[in-house]
């Protein structure tokens, strides 16, 4: 690949500010149970690449299936690029790499059997199935992924780095007249096989929680002092805040930058949010982002003051600050835009039962059906939730959903846990059409005050 | 083509050959300025056997590999599940039943003439607010599709589609409005002026931020937020739902379940809406089909395979999520039938109550309970017949299945929503509101 892509820039240096070739070859392999049946099982080979240049600040980005004629690809992207740019290009330094990154799997999934990998999912979902009476149906799905992404620009740079993903996700559905109830449990790993082989338990859980949500009440509509478990806490830090930190919402936008002005005061002294894509093998992890920039570990929020955000070349350049190695592309479709990687909130110090105390009547809300953010307001699905009354989780109440203004419930962050957790789901993140993006989150548990919850 | 399927059915039972062939090239303006110009240009193929009565699939982006796409669907079908169809045979469509989907002018629209649309949107915004921010989208599609089986079935169509997508945003201390609109046609005959003045109406009404109580309240939900209340009836009504009784409807065909004024249709035979084609992506032709009318439930939709289970026919209903996924029930465009009370009307009618334009979490929670809880992202409050300001923190929550049961009046003028839904103005009597105190 290499000399492909160096014969393809060369000559070209001359005609454009920055180009970079990005190519990917992966292999899919999907296995669908739905109720008692195997609903679809299929293998896909895809092969792809894109051609980025930068003219005069302007951007011209080409993506193929066909390799054939590479040179004309980039000589296109130079073209539509030239439209467009009328000022100066500007794009943070980033010292060329060249590096080539395998990454080794004890129990690597392309050996395992399309009949080992079948069989085991079966398993999974005679679990559900057979867990409960009331278990109506459900859906068990199981994709590998092994994607190799080549990436070369015109300042140097050649990496190449394999990146596996294995995702498993169960939702069992569970049904008694006209009420119907799902509840879901999912894993995704960058990591090998073998972790598939031991989440029999996440099975019996999504089942067992369907079942309990048909007996749930609706929530009573209202605000309440919450309590987030370290999913919702992790769901919430990345959707609430963790977007509004990625810069390219705001390099261009006056307004938008003003209220995110580092130094600014978000939460309270206990609030510390990092995002950090250099932790070994997490889903949101890798060496070098689709740019070529070496991840590291970014503060965004410390001691409660915004102190950081997330970038690409070109938004560090115009916002004068470094590059963090958060430009991310789904695949080779996709241009690479400022992404979250692995975005969590810091321990704390009080226990859990401490977080509880003293709530008069609220609601402890557990893991997550889905979030979406509009810059300042955001809205997530509890996945299960309790009552708490005086102080004790009472009992279980069903869609709930919390919603609110990010700067005023980050400073309502009354407690933060001691009981960090990394979560790593077999869903991902959505921007601008690229998803879903793996990436990870987590959080101790969290207390809120004055959080609106949607109710009947 | 032809050759491949050959090739394929010396190893199974029957085979069918799904080909895409496309290009997409979208002008993006980022903060009122022309940002990037992107090329996509895509292809690949998916191969779809029977092989000893069970299914097999694989699909690939690659040329030269073809044996090994057989060799997968070979290995999958092992595995598949029971084919409960045959591929079709060769149908034809009659000169009268042609359905204009093509249009040469988008073909032929220059990436200039597109800056050119997107900068005009950009100004007409600017003009009403110089603080406004705009991020502007304008796309252009081309896609080129083939299909054959060992049954002689076959067809191809190009098809074109154009859309003008904008999103504008106003910040004013910590209070961020956002507003987003798109129009989307198979036919270059958008109109910038239809997009930008439904936007400097709501940024005229959004001026003024204005609280609510919470409890029960008229709601109004525009034609683009009307996926709130349809959503969970089109998770409901597909016959894959209906088969494994995951569905709340499934035993309630033919009964009356909502409102006289419900009437829904699928039909992927209507001239330059996105959802349509000649047939559908496994072969069976598009058509008409009456999902709900004046309340009562009267069909589910089906492809092959679910139709086969259920012992019913296909509607015309196998739809792809993309080259990698099997055919699967899909609504190709949906129609809700108009009522016959303008928008204007039923807001003089209201005394206390909102407007709902946008939410968060569309989709988000479960949706084939019918149950949906929203934060209203853009909504307005209407007091004594008059529209007074914008509503903020403020969420709804109900079960469309009930909800759709209590429907005051549908507006007299739908709108196209995505380029495929069709939803007039929604007026329900009485919807739960939570606010923030």
């Amino acid at each position: 690949m290499r000399k492909i892509f160096e014969k393809a820039l060369k000559n070209k240096k001359n005609s454009a500010d920055y180009i970079e070739i990005r190519a990917e070859k992966k292999e899919t392999t999907t296995i669908h149970f739905q109720g008692e049946k195997l609903e679809k099982i299929s293998c896909s080979q895809q092969v792809g690449g894109n051609v980025r240049a930068l003219v005069k600040g302007g951007w011209g980005f080409v993506s193929f299936n066909q390799f054939d004629d590479l040179e004309d690809k980039v000589r296109e992207a130079i073209e539509v690029a030239s439209l467009i740019g009328k000022e100066e290009s500007k794009l943070a330094m980033a010292l060329p790499v060249v590096e080539i990154i395998n990454q080794g799997l004890d129990k690597d999934f392309r050996q395992i059997s399309l009949r080992e990998k079948k069989k085991l999912m079966e398993n999974y979902n005679n679990i559900i199935m057979k867990s409960n009476p009331l278990i109506q149906s459900s859906n068990v799905i199981y994709t590998d992924r092994f994607s190799t992404i080549y990436f070369a620009n015109s300042e140097g740079s050649y990496i190449e780095q394999q990146k596996p993903f294995l995702s498993a996700r169960f939702t069992a559905i569970a049904r008694e007249g006209d009420n119907v109830q799902m509840a879901s449990e999912s894993v995704g790993t960058t990591k090998d096989f073998g972790i598939m082989e031991r989440i029999s338990t996440k099975a019996q859980k999504a089942a067992f929680r369907a079942v309990n949500l048909l007996k749930a009440q609706s929530v009573e509509g209202g605000e309440y002092t919450v309590i987030l478990d370290q999913t919702l806490g992790g769901v919430f830090i990345h959707e609430a805040f963790g977007h509004l930190s990625e810069a390219d919402f705001l390099y261009e936008d006056e307004r938008m930058s003003g209220l995110m002005k580092l130094g600014k005061k978000f939460g309270s002294p206990k609030l510390n949010v990092v995002d950090d894509g250099s932790i070994p093998d997490l889903l949101g992890s890798a060496k070098y982002d689709d740019e070529g920039v070496r991840t590291k570990k970014n503060y965004l929020i410390k001691d409660g003051t915004l102190v950081g955000r997330l970038h690409s070349r070109e938004t560090a350049a115009k916002m004068n600050e470094e590059p963090t190695g958060n430009a991310r592309a789904l695949n080779y479709r996709f241009k690479p835009i400022v992404r979250m990687t692995n975005t969590y909130i810091e321990n704390g110090n009080v226990p859990f039962k401490d977080l509880l105390s003293g709530i008069k009547r609220g609601i402890y809300a557990k893991d997550c059906y889905g979030g979406m953010t509009t810059f300042e307001m955001f809205t997530f699905s509890a996945g299960e939730g309790f009552m708490i009354r005086d102080g004790e989780i009472a009992e279980p109440v069903k869609d709930v959903v919390l919603s609110g203004n990010l700067f005023s419930t980050l400073l309502n962050i009354e407690g933060v846990g001691n009981d960090l957790k990394m979560i790593e789901s077999g869903g991902g993140c959505g921007k601008a059409g690229q998803n879903p993006l793996p990436v990870s989150f987590g959080s101790p548990h969290l207390r809120i005050k004055k959080v609106v919850v949607g109710g009947r | 083509m032809e050759k491949f399927l050959q090739q394929a059915c010396k190893k199974v039972d029957s085979a069918e050959l799904f080909k895409v062939k496309s290009k997409t090239i979208p002008v993006n303006f980022e903060v009122n300025k022309l940002k990037s110009i992107d090329i996509s240009e895509s292809e690949g193929k998916a191969l779809r056997v029977i092989n000893k009565g069970r299914i097999g699939f694989s699909s690939s982006t690659g040329y030269e590999d073809f044996n090994l796409m057989v060799e997968k669907a070979v290995a999958t079908s092992e595995f598949g599940s029971e084919a409960s169809f045959n591929f079709p045979e060769e149908a034809k469509r009659s000169e009268k039943e042609k359905i204009n989907i093509h249009d040469k002018k988008v073909v032929d629209k220059s990436i200039e003439e597109m800056v050119k649309v997107g900068e005009e949107i950009v100004k007409r915004l600017k003009n009403f607010s110089r603080k406004l921010r705009c991020d502007v989208t304008i796309l252009k599609d081309y896609s080129e599709i083939e299909y054959l089986n060992s049954q002689g079935g076959n067809f191809s169509y190009n098809k074109t589609a154009i859309a003008y997508s904008v999103m504008v945003q106003k910040i004013k201390k910590q209070d961020m409005l956002m507003i987003y609109s798109s129009l989307e046609s198979g036919k270059d005959n958008l109109d910038v002026e239809e997009l930008t003045s439904e936007i400097i109406e709501n940024l005229e009404w959004g001026e003024k931020i204005v609280p609510v109580e919470s409890g029960k309240m008229p709601v109004i939900f525009t034609p683009k937020a009307a996926l709130v209340l349809i959503l969970p009836i089109i998770s409901g009504l597909n016959g894959k739902m209906v088969l494994k009784k995951i569905s709340p409807l499934a035993a309630q065909k033919n009964k009356k379940l909502w409102s006289d004024l419900l009437t829904l249709y699928s039909d992927g035979t209507i001239d330059f809406a996105a959802g349509s084609a000649p047939f559908d992506d496994e072969g069976v032709k598009m058509k008409r089909v009456p999902l709900v009318e004046k309340g009562e439930i009267k069909n589910f939709y089906y492809d092959l395979q679910t139709a086969g289970m259920a012992g019913v026919e296909s509607t015309g209903s196998g739809l792809r999520a993309g080259l990698q996924s099997e055919p699967v029930p899909g609504i190709s465009n949906l129609v809700m039938e108009e009522g016959k009370i303008s928008f204007k009307e039923m807001i003089k009618d209201i005394s206390e109550g909102i407007i709902i334009d946008q939410v968060l979490g569309l989709g988000q929670g479960n949706i084939i309970s019918g149950a949906f809880s929203n934060n209203v992202q853009l909504g307005f409050k209407i007091e004594n017949g008059n529209i007074v300001g914008r509503v903020k923190d403020v969420m709804i929550a109900g079960n469309a299945i009930e909800e759709l049961k209590n429907i005051a009046a549908l507006g007299n003028k739908a709108k196209w929503i995505e380029g495929k839904f069709k939803f007039p103005h929604i007026y329900l009597k009485s919807l739960s509101v939570s606010a923030k105190k």
